[in-house]
């Protein structure tokens, strides 16, 4: 499945402009990242391609198309996306094994099925052993790992990632980027990934594209030409990394700056 | 578990001193120290005495039950009915909007007013007091019932909406379990006002009841009787809030360990 955006803007009732003339293709089984600075409208997009912006609060315009169809046309389940949020969004009354059940036992999944897929994205994710524990007494990055196996249990062929390492500490983000890395390499899925940081998109992605500013506007677009399977801890000290990081970083960093109040600038 | 146990040692120890400095200055131990008249203040061990003769007339044991029903019955009527307004009007908008006013009124009337207006409705019987003890309870419940659908995380929501999930799983999964938290959150508060409101609904009229007793006791200067009930009450609700307490904690094990400590 692809997504394809033309032209689409999205602007809130209350006045603010989030994005602006946004047109971006994401191939089947490809693996983009987005970047740009905090408020630009990287989480409203996503928003916008899974259908989850209410329609009374903000105004749509231009086309998106997931998998050929516009959001609200296909059902949920038909359309089969996941999601993965900033902060796990784990159903706190729920044991792990529940929670990466959730998904399982909305398509109403034979319990035994239920149980055996999610054992084994369990034992994946190295949390055998903690599927009877409730999110609030494994650690944040324990959690994020549970809610990535959940969205993979019902084995979406979209994923869209709104800064889903955005909240753990550094190595837990590092672990959790080669393990998403090591699961997208053994079978691609279309990913759209919301990142502000900018090593984890070139680390994790085929292209970064760089918003600019609010209103999010596509500013730039570059192909990350680092062959899989990537290493993500050793890739961070290649020469290509570090030509790739500056690179990106020049057309990201005026928009950092420009986030800043300058006189003149409305 | 060395602190806990010194703690509860150190609990009972501070309880056992308050009887007996109580005891002491109401003429016990064989000292004479009599503080106050003994209409005022009754003896504990006289207090207690009371218990033989209050057992053996029959009366301890109706009046017991009679109270233990009523403030059961209100407390369980109240829960399922503030709970399900609650639910209707948090999902309901446009109803809520409407009879939020009448609710927020009815909320801020001092539940005592009501039952000298229970009687006339409902007679000198149980069903007065119940309904006295369900009024207290309903909008305990009602309002934390209602917040809950209000204050459900919308992340939650749109994780199971993206999965897939329709209304059902939506009630199912997120919205009946935050409300729950809500409701039992509101249980151990509602358990001491059913209690209250049967015990004044007693006072205001009934054939019997703890209430009831008391009240007559007080009427007739039978202080040591007074006291008697008043420490019998004052067990019974600590047991039913312990019970409630957990009660809580099982069914919120989920929730991190605040709960669990009690």
């Amino acid at each position: 499945m692809s997504i394809a955006l033309e032209h689409v803007g999205i602007r809130f009732r209350a006045g603010v402009e989030a994005l602006r003339d946004v047109t971006l293709d994401v191939g089947r089984g490809e693996f983009v990242a987005v970047v740009g600075p905090s408020g630009c409208g990287k989480s409203t997009l996503l928003s916008a391609i899974a259908n989850l912006l209410d329609p009374a609060e903000c105004e749509v315009v231009g086309r998106i198309l997931v998998d050929g169809s516009a959001p609200g046309t296909k059902s949920r389940r038909e359309l089969n996306l996941g999601y993965v949020f900033q902060r796990d969004a784990l159903l706190p009354w729920q044991t792990i094994d529940q929670n990466v059940q959730l998904g399982l036992a909305i398509r109403d999944v034979d319990p035994r099925e239920r149980r055996e897929r999610s054992r084994a994205l369990l034992e994946m994710a190295g949390l055998t052993g903690f599927d009877r524990y409730y999110p609030h007494q494994v650690s944040g990055g324990m959690r994020q790992r549970a809610a990535l196996v959940r969205t993979l249990a019902y084995d979406p062929q979209v994923i869209l990632m709104d800064e889903p390492f955005g909240a753990l500490d550094a190595q837990n983000r590092m672990l959790l980027q080669s393990e998403l890395l090591r699961i997208w390499q053994a079978s691609p899925r279309t990913i759209l990934f919301v990142t502000h940081d900018l090593a984890e998109a070139i680390v994790l992605a085929q292209r970064v594209v760089v918003l600019s500013r609010r209103p999010g506007a596509v500013k730039a677009v570059y192909d990350i030409a680092l062959p899989y399977p990537r290493d993500a801890f050793a890739l961070r000290g290649s020469a290509e990394f570090g030509r790739l990081e500056t690179t990106i970083w020049q057309a990201l960093r005026d928009e950092f700056r420009a986030t800043l109040p300058e006189p003149g600038v409305a | 578990m060395n602190r806990t146990w010194s703690l509860a040692l150190r609990r009972a120890a501070l309880i056992v001193a308050i009887f007996a400095l109580w005891e002491l200055v109401t003429g016990g131990f064989g000292l004479g120290l009599v503080l106050t008249s003994p209409a005022i203040l009754a003896r504990p061990s006289s207090a207690l005495a009371e218990l033989g003769p209050y057992a053996a007339s029959g009366l301890l044991w109706r009046d017991l039950s009679t109270t233990l029903i009523e403030a059961m019955v209100g407390l369980v009527l109240g829960i399922i009915g503030g709970a399900a307004l609650g639910l209707a009007l948090g999902y309901w908008r446009r109803a809520s909007e409407l009879i939020e006013p009448v609710l927020v009124s009815l909320n801020s009337l001092p539940r005592i007013a009501v039952a000298p207006i229970l009687l006339p409705w409902l007679g000198l019987g149980i069903a007065s007091k119940i309904a006295l003890s369900f009024f207290t309870v309903f909008f305990v419940v009602f309002f934390n019932t209602y917040l809950g659908v209000r204050s459900v995380e919308p992340e939650l929501v749109k994780a199971v909406q993206v999965m897939g999930g329709d209304r059902m799983h939506l009630a199912r999964f997120v919205v009946l379990p935050s409300v729950f938290t809500w409701i039992f959150a509101a249980l151990r508060t509602s358990v001491s006002f059913a209690l209250t409101g049967a015990v004044v609904g007693e006072f205001v009229g009934a054939s019997s009841g703890l209430g009831y007793r008391l009240n007559i006791a007080a009427g007739l200067l039978d202080t040591k009787r007074v006291y008697l009930i008043l420490l019998i009450l004052m067990v019974f609700a600590v047991t039913l809030v312990e019970i409630a307490k957990r009660v809580e904690a099982r069914l919120l094990r989920w929730r991190p360990s605040a709960v669990l400590a009690g």
